[in-house]
């Protein structure tokens, strides 16, 4: 600290300049990735501004002419065509479906694995079940194709063995309820190991005092895991949930595309296809920027309204 | 600094004068003083053993006759064949597309042109292209008015690209295992009946044919595609009186979806879906995989609908070399004329003369440059080269024609012909030696096979009017979205019961209708009425 008195009128100044000497090189770390940020995050959200301005990705978005109806003319567009309310509705039913029966069972299984004792099985385990993760959803779709394929697929055929019956065959892929189905299953099998890594982590951070206490109050194997394993774990689930609850429209585009054929169109058109299949391909760019901007509206809402609900619950929150 | 900068920006409009100022008067003995440098759009099919497509002895051909011809330096810049639409939209949107553009999809031309991304044709420094046809000449042989104005705008006159030729407009054929027949005793089908029983006969004699695996018969093949697959059999159910005017006005769909009758073609097919005859997991499988194929190759399918020589392109590679090497040296699929209207005629509706379109984005900034090389690359001694080779290397010269032989050196086509080249005409283009020059232009397939193919996808051919009445708007709109619901509806459709047949149909076509078909066909309706005084009953 300068305390020199003829100089106390710029002392604020001084103290700046004291305090960039010992961390400005931190703050010049800071620069490039903010660079970054700033050039490929934030100069792009000007074009959200092609949302509500006429079709034109040639012109800058300041000096394009407002959309019809007050700027809402896309909008208004998205939601009278029926493709695109289909596209919302399949994309709030497979994330639900996915959330209901995805979100526990990375859960169940690091629970699972927490339990197993004989460590190099544990270790051998893990690594079979990480996988699949690194596996494109092109590959899966080809590999599900093989296997689950109505009349050539190896499941059909066994299946036509078993029952002795050669018309007998399960249409995993072009019945639209069991592509749906198989849709969860197959993202259940790619994901859930994964995702069980956050959670082992957090179960290393559980004090092992707790678990012999338990133990000498005669808790059970099933009681611990109530009473001290789901407890320790709780922060972290609620933290996932609530970031999976801000991604309720977002959609993935690769899953749905690659796993889809023309029979189960009317459930596997979500909208992320449906930019795709607008934007980049029928090359209505202010169209489908505003659904864009309307799944991240809808995303935030969710994601501060499920971070308020958790935190009246008393659980601290992401924000 | 000022004085600096004020230079730097008068040299600027200057140069920006010259660029826009395009015209014939900057050549000297039909050449730039200066050189110039163009880019042009070369497919990449990334075949297996294929060479670069950017730098190979036809593009060094290209770059040195330009380079002479008109002192033009030529880049190639390539784009996915399978993925071009995307790739160009891309490219286009990012200002970085080449200067020399082709494409299949018109629709993608017309977007960008509304959003001023692409040159008029009409304007190019400032006058009409008609101004240029004499240091065009070979453009104007090849094309001629028909295919250059094209796309002309009926009103304002806008001319956005060009279409190529098709040489040959043999469009798809039926094919059959002839071996098949030979052991089952049966002749080549000549009516439906008599081809719905050849299925019916492979389907039934499974063992016969392929013994253990029997199970994997496959008595007639589709994919998802089914307009385009089976289009000779739903088009004998249209009406032989159907007037060009009202198939125009009806021919937004380039499967010919919306032609009348055509939901009676597709009862069949569903028909012979729900007897076992047709490959049942057809529809699951996308549009890249190669499932279909292999199962041909392998010698399970009996018959199946395809472009016109499909089973006999590929060389080694083809599905008859596969074939035989797989089944034996008689297994062979022959294209039959089967399918018969009400008029007793094979009819098919071929494809007018028209082709890729060829366009030049806004960032072009030389456009005389760039039509200099639409007329070299239409240069018939340029063809010729491109589609033929070198003599002793890839072709042998016979009567009436050239050989094409086998090769994988330096002269290997990455494409067949070379049609990605010639992007002025697709097809073989060698004048009177072309027909035996076809013929012979299959390796490992004998030319009566392919002669009896050519003729037959030919056989009866209508070619529906064009009427050029300008951009139809609802086709911008709903045009690219339309397939989808076309192929939705059809796949659904074939593997309905019979008993849901009608109302899964009449619910795909109201779908399509109401998301824009219907919105088209009036739109087309009314155009027509406008320039060519046609009211549709």
């Amino acid at each position: 600290m300068n305390t020199n008195a003829s100089r106390l009128p710029s002392n604020r100044s001084s103290n700046f300049r004291a305090y960039m000497r010992r961390y400005g090189t931190l703050y010049l770390l800071l620069i490039l990735p903010l660079a970054f940020f700033i050039i490929f995050r934030y100069v792009p959200m000007v074009w959200i501004l092609g949302a509500f301005k006429e079709n034109n990705i040639f012109k800058n978005p300041w000096e394009l002419d407002w959309a019809k109806n007050g700027g809402f003319e896309w909008f208004v567009k998205a939601f009278k065509d029926r493709t695109f309310i289909n596209a919302l509705r399949n994309t709030i039913m497979l994330n639900l479906l996915d959330l209901i029966c995805g979100f526990p069972a990375p859960i169940l299984l690091a629970l699972l694995l927490n339990e197993l004792s004989f460590k190099r099985f544990k270790k051998i385990t893990q690594t079979v079940l990480y996988m699949p993760h690194f596996l494109s959803w092109i590959i899966i779709s080809g590999l599900a194709l093989r296997l689950l394929a109505s009349n050539d697929g190896l499941v059909n055929i066994l299946y036509k063995r078993m029952t002795g019956n050669p018309d007998a065959s399960i249409p995993f892929m072009s019945n639209t309820n069991w592509w749906v189905g198989t849709y969860v299953v197959l993202g259940i099998w790619k994901e859930a190991g994964w995702g069980t890594i956050i959670y082992l982590a957090a179960l290393t951070g559980i004090s092992p005092e707790l678990y012999e206490a338990a133990a000498v109050d005669g808790a059970g194997r099933f009681k611990r895991i109530w009473h001290v394993t789901l407890p320790g774990l709780r922060p972290t689930i609620i933290t996932l949930l609530i970031m999976n609850l801000g991604r309720i429209l977002g959609s993935e585009f690769d899953r749905p595309l690659a796993l889809s054929n023309k029979l189960v169109t009317d459930v596997s058109q979500v909208i992320s296809i449906y930019v795709y299949q607008n934007g980049l391909k029928a090359n209505k760019f202010a169209l489908t920027t505003a659904v864009g901007l309307f799944q991240s509206v809808v995303g935030v809402i969710f994601l501060v309204a499920a971070n308020a609900m958790a935190k009246r619950m008393g659980e601290r929150g992401i924000m | 600094m000022k004085k600096l900068l004020t230079l730097v920006l008068a040299l600027a409009m200057l140069l920006s004068v010259c660029t826009f100022s395009a015209s014939a008067e900057e050549l000297v003995d039909g050449k730039f003083a200066e050189t110039r440098h163009i880019t042009v759009e070369i497919y990449n099919r990334n075949n297996d053993g294929g060479t670069d497509p950017t730098n190979n002895v036809y593009t060094d051909y290209i770059k040195a006759g330009m380079l002479e011809k008109y002192n033009v330096e030529v880049e190639f810049v390539s784009i996915g064949r399978w993925t071009e639409v995307d790739d160009m939209n891309t490219a286009l949107a990012a200002g970085d597309a080449p200067d020399v553009c082709v494409t299949y999809s018109y629709p993608t031309i017309q977007s960008y042109a509304d959003m001023g991304g692409i040159i008029n044709l009409n304007e190019i420094g400032g006058k009409a292209l008609e101004e240029y046809k004499d240091v065009l000449p070979n453009l104007w042989n090849l094309l001629g008015d028909t295919n250059i104005f094209w796309d002309q705008d009926p009103d304002s006159g806008d001319l956005w690209a060009i279409e190529a030729t098709l040489a040959d407009n043999a469009r798809i054929n039926t094919f059959i295992r002839k071996d098949w027949l030979d052991k089952l005793g049966m002749e080549l089908p000549t009516t439906e009946e008599e081809f719905y029983n050849c299925l019916v006969a492979f389907r039934d004699n499974a063992e016969t044919l392929l013994g253990d695996d029997a199970s994997k018969m496959v008595p007639y093949s589709t994919s998802y595609d089914i307009g385009w697959r089976n289009d000779l059999l739903f088009m004998a159910y249209v009406p032989e009186d159907a007037k060009d005017e009202d198939l125009y006005i009806n021919g937004f769909d380039d499967r010919h979806l919306l032609y009348p009758n055509y939901k009676e073609g597709v009862r069949v097919l569903n028909k012979w879906y729900n007897e076992g005859l047709v490959w049942k997991d057809f529809a699951e499988y996308a549009s890249d995989s190669t499932h279909e194929d292999d199962m041909m190759k392998a010698g399970f399918v009996g018959a199946f609908q395809h472009n016109w020589d499909y089973p006999y392109r590929g060389g080694e590679d083809s599905i008859q070399a596969n074939l035989q090497r797989n089944v034996g040296e008689d297994a062979c699929y022959v294209a039959v004329d089967t399918f018969v209207n009400e008029a007793g005629l094979h009819r098919k509706f071929l494809a007018p003369s028209i082709d890729r379109k060829v366009f030049f984005p806004a960032t072009n900034e030389e456009p005389l440059a760039s039509l200099l090389y639409l007329d070299f690359i239409s240069d018939p001694e340029t063809i010729a080269f491109l589609q033929l080779g070198k003599e002793g290397e890839t072709y042998n010269v016979i009567e009436g024609g050239y050989e094409k032989i086998a090769t994988t050196g330096d002269y290997l086509q990455n494409s067949l012909n070379n049609i990605d080249y010639t992007i002025t005409v697709n097809g073989l283009y060698l004048g009177d030696a072309t027909a035996v020059t076809t013929a012979m232009g299959y390796e490992k397939v004998s030319p009566e096979l392919i002669v009896t193919a050519n003729a037959a996808a030919k056989a009866d051919g209508r070619i529906v009017t064009t009427y050029h009445c300008g951009a139809i708007e609802a086709e911008q709109e709903y045009g690219t979205r339309l397939p989808e619901f076309r192929d939705s509806l059809l796949n659904k459709a074939v593997t309905a019961s019979v008993d849901d047949f009608d109302a899964v149909y009449d619910q795909g076509m109201d779908d399509y209708l109401t998301n824009g078909g219907q919105e088209i066909i009036d739109e087309r309706a009314a155009k027509l009425e406008q320039y060519y005084g046609y009211t549709a009953e």
